[in-house]
């Protein structure tokens, strides 16, 4: 329920608005970690939002009103920016009350990423990551690309609260909701070449799913490659892009994308079936939920490097949603094969058994499952 | 014998420093000599015995190798996968024959299992050739462009 006396919507810039025209004076946001007051090379974003509009919601996450003279003071902006500011937060899709003669508050107050949380939560093992909490960001797939060229290490991780171009495969956009998402990208480096990192992707979703089934009760499970679902349901998306020579050091960005809390706007937006935390009824907090996915990533990684998708195979059947299940894989050229799911083979190919009884390996394509049932 | 593995085969010949190659499968057979100026000629020998009319039928097709791969710089695909032209179904492709692209412009995306590798010129040039079709699987190591 809104509260207060803004009556008519604020007019804002669509989000293909914000992608046209960086702004590279106003909103430019530098990572949390080790960068207070000069600029951190890696971490530079052009972004939309006002430069002072996460800090303002970090203060209002206290769940107390805040009076628009005393955050006009704290800020050193007017009233009416900081009215304007809160108009925008509100366009991307937290609620804000504002009651008149008390002041300002958010009713759901947010986990916000804390670097030193996420941290606190590894132990030892937060030594294989240089973490970076990012306000806004257009995707922390691109920012960590351009900074994985620009010779970022291997372990770089970018985390944001926003993001205004958050994208997925083949030019599908990843919708998430600040303070409702869980949105990442890790940056991996290799030495032996791009046709090592088959399977990678795979890998990523095994982790990813583990990381949550360690804290709830329904199972997350996985459609291949790496969708993770909860009752044929989308928590979770994967995108792993990679760059490098063919033998020699190539990279990895695995950009994860999971649903704490959507709203309906949100889920509007997205045209399939999705499922979020707050639903399964898992309460962890975001910056735990994280610290428990980099531990699966590593571990998963670590196994991976040395023993490749073969080594991970069985512990990713395990939790194969479409084992068994008839289902059609519509090919990237648009045909459609039908049989039934069998898992994967040792390079991550997806088995498909068709009405002759024959086995063959698909490295492409999207499964689907068939409601007739039919085998 | 389909147009993909010719294609594998010129390269290989290309690359290697043999002069001829003779492949017999079936009733098909095809040879492969390195010209003196260097490019890969290919002959085509009707079968022996010929039962149907079909593999006659193919066999002009597969001839004018030569003129279909031009000469200059070859992109290879870099890991198995599949051939994207464009960002997104739709949208307009990187690049097409003839156009100009300059080292480190993107020109196609391929695909493994949601691990997207985008494939940037190496060099710059007029594109030539663009030697596989949107959507299709790429092999390790395939010719995607000439550039020259």
């Amino acid at each position: 329920m809104k509260v207060g006396h803004r009556q008519t919507p604020y007019p804002y810039p669509s989000a293909e608005g914000y992608n046209k025209t960086p702004s590279t004076l106003e909103g430019v946001f530098y990572c949390t970690e080790n960068c207070a007051g000069k600029p951190c090379k890696i971490a530079k974003v052009h972004t939309r939002p006002h430069k002072a509009l996460f800090r303002l919601l970090r203060c209002l996450s206290d769940g107390r009103f805040h009076s628009g003279q005393a955050l006009a003071d704290e800020f050193g902006l007017s009233r009416s920016s900081i009215f304007n500011i809160l108009a925008q937060a509100e366009s991307m899709g937290l609620s804000i009350h504002a009651v008149r003669g008390r002041g300002y508050r958010m009713p759901e107050p947010v986990e916000w990423l804390d670097d030193t949380v996420v941290v606190r939560h590894m132990g030892t093992a937060a030594s294989h990551y240089s973490i970076h909490v990012l306000d806004s960001v257009d995707s922390t797939n691109t920012a960590l690309m351009v900074a994985a060229l620009d010779g970022a290490a291997d372990g770089t991780l970018f985390c944001a609260e926003h993001q205004y171009t958050g994208r997925g495969r083949r030019g599908r956009l990843w919708h998430s909701v600040v303070g409702g998402s869980l949105t990442f990208s890790v940056l991996w480096r290799f030495e032996s070449g791009l046709q090592s990192l088959a399977g990678l992707s795979l890998v990523v979703g095994l982790a990813i799913a583990r990381a949550v089934n360690r804290h709830s009760r329904h199972m997350a499970r996985l459609k291949w490659p790496n969708d993770i679902l909860v009752d044929y349901r989308k928590l979770a998306g994967i995108l792993v892009e990679v760059q490098g020579d063919m033998h020699g050091a190539a990279f990895a960005v695995v950009g994860v994308g999971l649903n704490v809390r959507l709203n309906e706007t949100q889920r509007d937006a997205v045209d399939q079936a999705v499922v979020d935390l707050a639903e399964m009824e898992v309460t962890v907090g975001r910056n735990q939920l994280l610290a428990d996915c980099l531990l699966e990533l590593h571990a998963a990684s670590s196994v991976f490097r040395q023993h490749g998708f073969a080594a991970l195979r069985e512990d990713w059947q395990a939790l194969d949603a479409y084992a068994g299940r008839a289902v059609a894989l519509t090919l990237p050229d648009s045909r459609s094969v039908q049989g039934v799911a069998c898992g994967v083979d040792e390079t991550g190919a997806f088995l498909l058994r068709d009405a002759q009884s024959n086995l063959s390996p698909y490295s492409g394509g999207e499964i689907s499952l068939r409601l007739d049932g039919a085998r | 014998m389909d147009l993909r593995k010719l294609k594998k085969l010129i390269d290989l010949v290309e690359a290697s420093g043999i002069a001829e190659l003779e492949i017999t499968e079936g009733e098909e057979k095809v040879r492969i000599a390195k010209s003196i100026a260097g490019a890969p000629m290919m002959m085509a020998h009707a079968p022996q015995m010929m039962q149907t009319a079909a593999p006659v039928a193919a066999l002009p097709v597969a001839a004018p190798v030569e003129d279909a791969v031009p000469e200059g710089h070859v992109v290879r695909s870099p890991m198995v996968g599949t051939f994207y032209r464009a960002p997104a179904p739709g949208s307009k492709n990187f690049a097409e024959v003839g156009q100009n692209v300059n080292a480190g412009d993107t020109l196609c995306i391929i695909e493994a299992m949601k691990l997207l590798n985008e494939i940037e010129a190496d060099q710059g040039g007029v594109i030539k050739a663009i030697l596989v079709e949107n959507g299709q699987p790429v092999e390790y190591g395939e010719p995607l462009f000439v550039i020259a």
